[in-house]
C-alpha cells in the first residue's frame, strides 16, 4: 500500500458520490434560515397548488410553499439522524465492549440483554418510548438512540472478542492498566473501522426511523417538522395533492440512500487498508 | 444435539423474563402513564372516578407487588380488558390476528420466493452484469421508506391508473365466489408488495453473499470436478450451504415484518395488529400495548429458538460452536 492514502482516495466511485451528496446536504442545512420565514408562511388562498414556477414543489393544505418546508426540514432530519446514531454507538461499545471484554457472567447477561431488546418489533419499541415521552427532539433522538444499540452491541462484541487476546492488550494488563482505560485508550481505536461503517448505516436508519415516527404522528411537535412530518399529511390529500408524497419523500430517499452507500462505501475502504495505516 | 437444544432453550429463559420486565417497565415507568406522575396520568386525576380507576388497576400498590399481580394473569393467558372498549384484549388480538397473519404470510412468502433465485443467481456469478444491476435495485429498495413507495404506488397504480383499490381488506360489497377471492386478492396486493420489498433485499443480499462465498470453495470444485453441472453445483452444493446462516435470520425476520406492519396497515386501513397497535399507543389503551408487545416478542423469541435449532440440525458445526 501506498504511504498512508486518504480514506477519501480509497472509496469506490459511488462512496464518493454519495460522500459529495451528504455535504451537499449539510451545505442545504446550513441555508435554512433563509427559508424558515416562508416555510411557516400559511396562505389559505394558495392551499394545494401543484407544482408551478413560484411554487416548484407545489403547496401543501394550508398553502405553505413545499419547497420551502422541505429545506427548513433539512437539519432536523440530519442531526436527529447524527446524534442518534452516535447515543446508539456510544451505548452499544459500552455493553458490547464489556461483554466482550470481561466474558463469562456478565457476557452472558448482558448478551440476554441484546437479545430481549432484538425480540421487540423496533417500531413498537419506538412508538411506545416516543409517545410516552414528552414530546421533543431529544425524546426521538433516546428512542432511536435506546433501541438501536444492540446491532452496535453485536460488532463491538465481536471486535474487541477478538482482540483481548492481542498482545497490546495483553501488555496494556501487565503494566497495570484498568480494564475502561484499556479499553478506550488502546481497544477501540482498532475496533473504530467496522463501527464507524456501522454508525454511518446507523445515520441512514435513525433519519427512516424518526420520518416513520413523524409520520406516525408521534414524532416532533410543529412547526418544526421534519420530512416524515410533511409526509404525514399526504395520505389525506392523495386523490388531489400527489405532490405532498412525492416532493419530501424524495429528499427522505436521497439522504438515507447517500449515507448507506457512503457506509457501503467506507466498509470497502477501511477494510482494504486493513486497519491503521 | 440434545445438549445443543437444551443449552439454547435455558438461555431462553432469561431472555423470556427480560422481555416481561421491560414489557412491564416500558408502560409503568414512562411520565404520563397511570404508573407515575405527569400530564394525563391517573395519579395527578382527582375524584371518585380516579379512585376507582386506581383500586381497580393496582395503581396504588409498590411496582413489584403489581409486576408479580400482572406476571400471575399472563401466564394463565389473561391479558385483562381494553381500557378504551372494556372487551376482553385477546378479543381483540383474535379479531385483528388474521388479517396480520394474511399479510405478513404472504410478504414473507413472496420475499423468500423472489429472493433465493435472485440471490443464487447473482452470486453465481460475482460482480457479473446480473449481481451488479440486481445489487444496485436492491440497495435502492432498502434505502427506500416503505412509507413513501407505498404512497407512490397509491397515487400510480389505484389514483391514476385505477388499477387496484386504494385501501381497505375488501370493497364494501364484497362479489361473491371467485370474483370475492379476485377482490380480496387485488386489495392485498399493494400491502403486500410494500412488505415484501424491505425483506426481500435483506435476504437476497444474505444469499447472494453465502452462495458467493460457497461458490469458490473446494467442495464445490470437487462436486464440478465430479461432473456436476454448473446449475448442480450452484443449487445443491452452494445453496444448501448458505441456507444455514438464512435459516438462523429468518427468526429475527419476524420483528422486522411486524414494524412494518404498523406502517402499511396504517396507509392502507388494514385492521391488522399493527393498526391496533398505533391505535393502543395513541389512545394509552395500556393492556392492550402490554399484551400485543409481549406477545410479539414471545413469538419472536419461539422463532428464532426454533431456526437456531433447526440451523443446529443442518449443520453440525453450529452444534459443535465453530460456527455461530
Amino acid at each position: 500500500m501506498s504511504a498512508r492514502r486518504s480514506w477519501i482516495a480509497r472509496l469506490p466511485g459511488t462512496g464518493r458520490v454519495a460522500l459529495a451528496v451528504v455535504v451537499l446536504l449539510w451545505i442545504v442545512a446550513a441555508c435554512t434560515p433563509l427559508f424558515r420565514e416562508r416555510a411557516r408562511e400559511i396562505r389559505l388562498a394558495e392551499r394545494l397548488l401543484p407544482p408551478s414556477a413560484a411554487h416548484p414543489f407545489g403547496t401543501d393544505d394550508l398553502g405553505r410553499d413545499l419547497l420551502a418546508r422541505i429545506v427548513a426540514a433539512t437539519p432536523i432530519s440530519l442531526t436527529i439522524g447524527i446524534v442518534s446514531a452516535a447515543v446508539s454507538l456510544i451505548v452499544g461499545f459500552a455493553v458490547g465492549a464489556t461483554a466482550g471484554w470481561f466474558g463469562g457472567v456478565p457476557d452472558l447477561l448482558l448478551s440476554r440483554a441484546i437479545e430481549v431488546v432484538l425480540c421487540f418489533p423496533l417500531l413498537f419499541l419506538l412508538l411506545a418510548i416516543a409517545a410516552f415521552l414528552p414530546p421533543s427532539p431529544w425524546t426521538i433522538i433516546a428512542a432511536i438512540g435506546l433501541t438501536t444499540w444492540p446491532g452496535d452491541a453485536r460488532y463491538a462484541r465481536a471486535e474487541i472478542l477478538k482482540m483481548r487476546e492481542l498482545g497490546y492488550a495483553h501488555a496494556a494488563r501487565t503494566m497495570g492498566a484498568t480494564a475502561p482505560r484499556i479499553l478506550i485508550r488502546h481497544l477501540l481505536p482498532n475496533a473504530l473501522p467496522p463501527l464507524i461503517v456501522s454508525a454511518a448505516f446507523g445515520v441512514g436508519w435513525s433519519i427512516l426511523a424518526e420520518a416513520s415516527l413523524s409520520f406516525l404522528g408521534v414524532g416532533l411537535p410543529g412547526p418544526a417538522t421534519s420530512w416524515g412530518g410533511i409526509l404525514a399529511a399526504a395520505p389525506t390529500y392523495i386523490l388531489e395533492a400527489w405532490w405532498i408524497a412525492l416532493f419530501p419523500g424524495i429528499a427522505l430517499f436521497l439522504t438515507v440512500s447517500a449515507y448507506n452507500l457512503l457506509a457501503e462505501g467506507l466498509r470497502t475502504a477501511l477494510s482494504e487498508g486493513g486497519g491503521r495505516a | 444435539m440434545i445438549r445443543y437444544v437444551v443449552r439454547r432453550l435455558l438461555l431462553a429463559v432469561p431472555t423470556l423474563l427480560g422481555i416481561t420486565v421491560v414489557v412491564f417497565l416500558l408502560v409503568h415507568l414512562a411520565p404520563g402513564s397511570p404508573g407515575l406522575g405527569g400530564p394525563g396520568s391517573l395519579r395527578r386525576a382527582t375524584g371518585r372516578a380516579a379512585e376507582e380507576m386506581r383500586r381497580l388497576y393496582g395503581l396504588d400498590r409498590p411496582l413489584p407487588e403489581r409486576f408479580g399481580k400482572w406476571m400471575s394473569r399472563v401466564v394463565r393467558f389473561d391479558m385483562g380488558e381494553s381500557f378504551v372498549d372494556h372487551r376482553p384484549v385477546s378479543e381483540r388480538i383474535r379479531e385483528a390476528l388474521p388479517n396480520t397473519l394474511l399479510l405478513n404470510g404472504t410478504a414473507l412468502l413472496l420475499a423468500l420466493l423472489i429472493a433465493i433465485p435472485l440471490g443464487v443467481v447473482a452470486g453465481g456469478h460475482p460482480d457479473g452484469t446480473f449481481d451488479r444491476v440486481s445489487a444496485g435495485a436492491l440497495f435502492a429498495l432498502y434505502s427506500m421508506p416503505t412509507f413513501w413507495a407505498a404512497l407512490l404506488l397509491q397515487t400510480l397504480l389505484a389514483v391514476q391508473l385505477r388499477w387496484l383499490p386504494l385501501y381497505g381488506l375488501a370493497s364494501d360489497s364484497p362479489p361473491a365466489g371467485f370474483a370475492g377471492v379476485l377482490d380480496r386478492l387485488s386489495h392485498l396486493a399493494l400491502p403486500a408488495t410494500c412488505l415484501t420489498y424491505g425483506a426481500l433485499a435483506f435476504v437476497a443480499r444474505l444469499v447472494r453473499s453465502g452462495v458467493a462465498e460457497a461458490r469458490a470453495s473446494d467442495y464445490v470444485l470437487a462436486a464440478r470436478a465430479r461432473g456436476a453441472s454448473r446449475r448442480q453445483a450452484l443449487w445443491r452444493h452452494a445453496f444448501r450451504n448458505a441456507l444455514v446462516p438464512l435459516l438462523t435470520l429468518v427468526g429475527l425476520m419476524l420483528p422486522a415484518l411486524l414494524s412494518g406492519s404498523v406502517i402499511v396497515e396504517r396507509i392502507f386501513v388494514w385492521p391488522g395488529l399493527g393498526q391496533l397497535y398505533l391505535d393502543s399507543i395513541l389512545s394509552r389503551d395500556y393492556p392492550v400495548i402490554l399484551a400485543l408487545s409481549l406477545l410479539s416478542a414471545a413469538v419472536t423469541l419461539l422463532a428464532t429458538l426454533a431456526s437456531d435449532i433447526a440451523a443446529a440440525v443442518a449443520d453440525p458445526r453450529v452444534r459443535d460452536g465453530t460456527v455461530s
